[in-house]
């Protein structure tokens, strides 16, 4: 198999832009429903979870499931009609609840009246998060911040490394992973209603640290052979350097993508969404790697008449043997 | 190959030591996986303190782990997180409403009188409070049942009352006090200094000159707790200990007055405490959770063991041998180094295994196609791991950026994620590069029969590299 990246790169660009577009409109129209791109979860907009689950080894406790409208009820004779209420587990004997950010007294009101009307429930299965609304904005710009940081100290490193233009190319591909990530998710918070929380910032900023691993790799090989037969045509040396590549590219993406699946299914409620976008990200580091940072850089080398460059102005660290 | 034969030694010691350290040495887990909660407090400024100061944070922090001790909770932790948060952690509590109405609110210093006629009680009182407390402290740190604990600690509160009914409040609150600082009195003796404001330090002159020469004491009491019980010498009695400054003298160590002088000053702290962040998690969801990340952790390893096996023949089998030795060094460090295991930090680490082999695989790849050139088995091996070293430098430099933006500005969980993924970054550098390549050197030099057999590292190895014929297949362009 041998790809003819720089041959077939307008469908590449085209199938790119088409992901990226959609996404984009999802965020507008999540954020004319929701008033925010992405679905936004507790932790940056404050409020409280409680998490519960009726005790079983109080006799008769567990005999009929939990009725969500006796649950409203109870909500609303405490003024919290606006909360979201979900009925969990097989037999519909846990209940989330997700509140404006409660007061102490608020919740434990709460959590006495539910006794009260539904049952005993055991305080070693009871979850409580409360996030107090300044705090998940302080959380969101941090989060942001950090992932600014790290494209710009990505962008630094590899400028250094490589040259300029590689370092450019290297951080439209990782905007791509990261746009792409945040569209597919932007969906999923308009269609099934998924949030985003305090580790979807942390599965983008881990999606930028391991995807540019893909494009460095290529880089590399594309910057090694540049300097041992600079007279070939920065097309022919892309493709061969994509190619040459591949197998690593899929294997290293692959040996990820394995515990992250593992992760998914088998890692529980917290982990289930951010291995979704970690491998969302993934995915789409080692594609666009190959396909949209390798084809850009020889198409900006073509353009700006560096197509053939003799002799490497970048020395590789050491040499051949 | 002596050289290789020292650095496997080396690994075998290494692998044994941290095996020593997985037993000897027990994992710290996270209240999201033993169950606990976790409340964020932060301090809130007001018009008379607009600042919060380090300083003045460190004295909040007295304050909250001088109540958190009255709550009972076995290995509290209280940390500060600047600017103006702190971050308590309480073990094993699945309802935290309690904590979280005795953490909230200001802090309350008074000065109190001590009534006449219970001169002879207070010292008794005292002592049996402080021994009491001392048991309390001595039941929690031997992690006694809570029945055993709670028990007690109504026995403190219980003295802590009879204590505050031998005195009588006399107005002068920590609104008065304006500081409170150590100072040395000559070898390791020193004193605590009091300094008032102006309508502080006459409320103070009158306090004193009442008990002046008495043998009553005065009581200062941080949230209802007696602190400090000093008595006035009768040179006062006539004007009080007057002109706002004050000392307390009593034999105290550095530690003491220190401990005794950042009380005060955070009792005289008027910044209420507002709890802005509560994660509690029950004990049998953390039991749950560990469960289900050692289930994905166990499948996730074992699939990548799998693939790399059948994809990349003896190499992936050394490639899974450094990757076993990555995860017993990885656990260990995190269990030297101290490291709070946290649900996302088990998901940096199971991460992590999958990201340990993309150095291998760089270097495998960089073998196969040396060998696909031509090169003799040694030669691919040696170059293998030669030329995939500035890729293999260049993407865990960047994957480190990330962690260290993470690590710098994120909170408590993400902080635990990006600690544990770099410190497996790390790790794998140093298996991947030394145990992989160590494994297969040893395995190249000490078996001639191997050079025979390059089929055993890659297919579609043309003859040249081999001195028997082998069947050649038509090359792919791979």
């Amino acid at each position: 198999m041998k790809l003819q990246i720089i041959r077939q790169r307008s469908l590449w660009w085209t199938l790119s832009s088409a992901i990226i577009l959609s996404g984009i409109v999802a965020m507008i129209i999540s954020w004319s429903q929701l008033g925010a791109p992405l679905r936004p979860g507790l932790d940056f907009v404050g409020g409280t979870r409680l998490q519960i689950e009726l005790d079983c080894a109080v006799p008769s406790n567990c005999a009929k499931p939990i009725d969500p409208a006796l649950v409203r009820e109870v909500l609303a004779a405490q003024g919290l009609e606006g909360s979201t209420i979900q009925v969990l587990g097989d037999e519909k004997q846990a209940l989330s609840i997700r509140t404006s950010a409660l007061s102490v007294d608020q919740r434990t009101q709460l959590e006495k009246t539910l006794t009260e009307r539904i049952g005993a429930f055991d305080p070693q299965k009871t979850q409580i998060d409360t996030v107090g609304p300044t705090l998940g904005r302080q959380l969101f710009t941090s989060g942001l911040l950090a992932l600014l940081l790290s494209f710009v100290g990505i962008g630094l490193y590899l400028s250094f490394r490589f040259q300029l233009d590689y370092a450019v190319f290297a951080i439209v591909a990782l905007l791509h992973d990261v746009l792409v990530t945040v569209g597919i998710f932007s969906m999923l918070g308009l269609a099934l209603g998924i949030e985003v929380d305090n580790l979807f910032i942390v599965a983008l900023l881990t999606i930028v640290g391991f995807s540019v691993n893909d494009t460095v790799v290529i880089y590399d090989r594309i910057r090694e052979t540049v300097q041992t037969s600079g007279d070939r045509s920065i097309n022919d040396i892309v493709d061969a350097a994509v190619n040459q590549t591949l197998a690593r590219s899929i294997n290293t993406t692959l040996t990820v993508l394995l515990p992250l699946v593992a992760i998914f299914f088998l890692g529980g409620e917290t982990l289930k969404y951010f291995a979704l976008a970690l491998i969302i990200g993934f995915l789409m580091g080692a594609y666009s790697s190959i396909f949209i940072a390798s084809t850009l850089l020889a198409w900006w080398r073509v353009r700006s008449g560096q197509e053939i460059q003799d002799g490497g102005k970048d020395q590789l660290v050491g040499a051949e043997e | 190959m002596g050289r290789q034969r020292s650095i496997l030694a080396l690994i075998l010691v290494l692998a044994i030591a941290a095996i020593v350290v997985l037993v000897k040495v027990p994992v710290r887990l996270g209240l999201d996986l033993q169950g606990g909660s976790q409340l964020t407090l932060q301090v809130q400024t007001t018009e008379t303190v607009t600042e919060i100061t380090p300083d003045k944070l460190d004295a909040v922090k007295r304050v909250v782990e001088n109540r958190i001790n009255g709550l009972g909770v076995s290995e509290s932790i209280v940390q500060t997180v600047l600017p103006d948060k702190l971050v308590v952690q309480l073990p094993g509590v699945s309802d935290p409403a309690q904590a979280e109405r005795v953490l909230g609110g200001t802090a309350q210093l008074d000065f109190r009188e001590q009534i006449p006629g219970t001169e002879a009680r207070l010292p008794i009182e005292f002592q049996v409070q402080k021994q009491k407390e001392d048991e309390l402290k001595a039941l929690q740190d031997s992690k006694a049942d809570k029945a055993q604990i709670d028990a007690k600690k109504a026995e403190v509160d219980s003295s802590a009352k009879v204590l505050a009914e031998l005195f009588k409040p006399s107005g002068l609150t920590g609104e008065g006090l304006r500081n409170a600082f150590p100072q040395p009195v000559g070898g390791d003796r020193w004193e605590v200094v009091l300094n008032f404001s102006d309508q502080g330090g006459e409320q103070f002159a009158q306090l004193t000159k009442n008990v002046a020469g008495t043998g009553r004491s005065l009581g200062i009491f941080l949230d209802n707790q007696l602190l400090s019980a000093p008595t006035v010498a009768a040179q006062y009695a006539e004007t009080g200990i007057s002109g706002g400054t004050a000392t307390i003298t009593g034999g105290f160590d550095t530690k003491e007055a220190s401990g005794l002088a950042i009380q005060l000053r955070g009792g005289a702290l008027p910044v209420p405490v507002e709890i802005v962040e509560n994660r509690t998690v029950g004990a049998t969801l953390g039991q749950d959770s560990i469960q289900s990340s050692i289930y994905a952790a166990v499948l996730g390893l074992a699939l990548v063991l799998v693939f790399m096996v059948v994809y990349y023949r003896l190499p992936g089998l050394i490639a899974d041998l450094a990757l076993l030795l990555y995860s017993l060094f990885t656990l260990a460090l995190f269990n030297m180094l101290g490291v709070t295991l946290t649900l996302p930090g088990i998901a940096g680490f199971i991460l992590s295994i999958g990201m340990a082999v993309d150095a291998n695989v760089l270097i495998f790849e960089r073998t196969r196609e040396e060998l696909q050139a031509g090169k003799t088995l040694y030669r691919s091996v040696e170059s293998g791991f030669y030329r995939a070293f500035s890729s293999i430098l260049d993407s865990n430099v960047t994957s480190l950026i990330s962690c260290l933006a993470l690590f710098v500005l994120g909170t408590g969980l993400v902080k635990g994620f990006a600690l544990t993924l770099a410190l497996g970054i790390g790790v794998s550098m140093f298996t991947a590069l030394t145990c992989s390549r160590t494994f297969l050197m040893l395995l190249v030099l000490s078996y001639p029969a191997l050079r025979q057999k390059p089929e055993l590292f890659s297919p579609n190895v043309p003859p040249s590299s081999k001195t028997q014929p082998n069947k050649i297949q038509p090359e792919k362009a791979s």
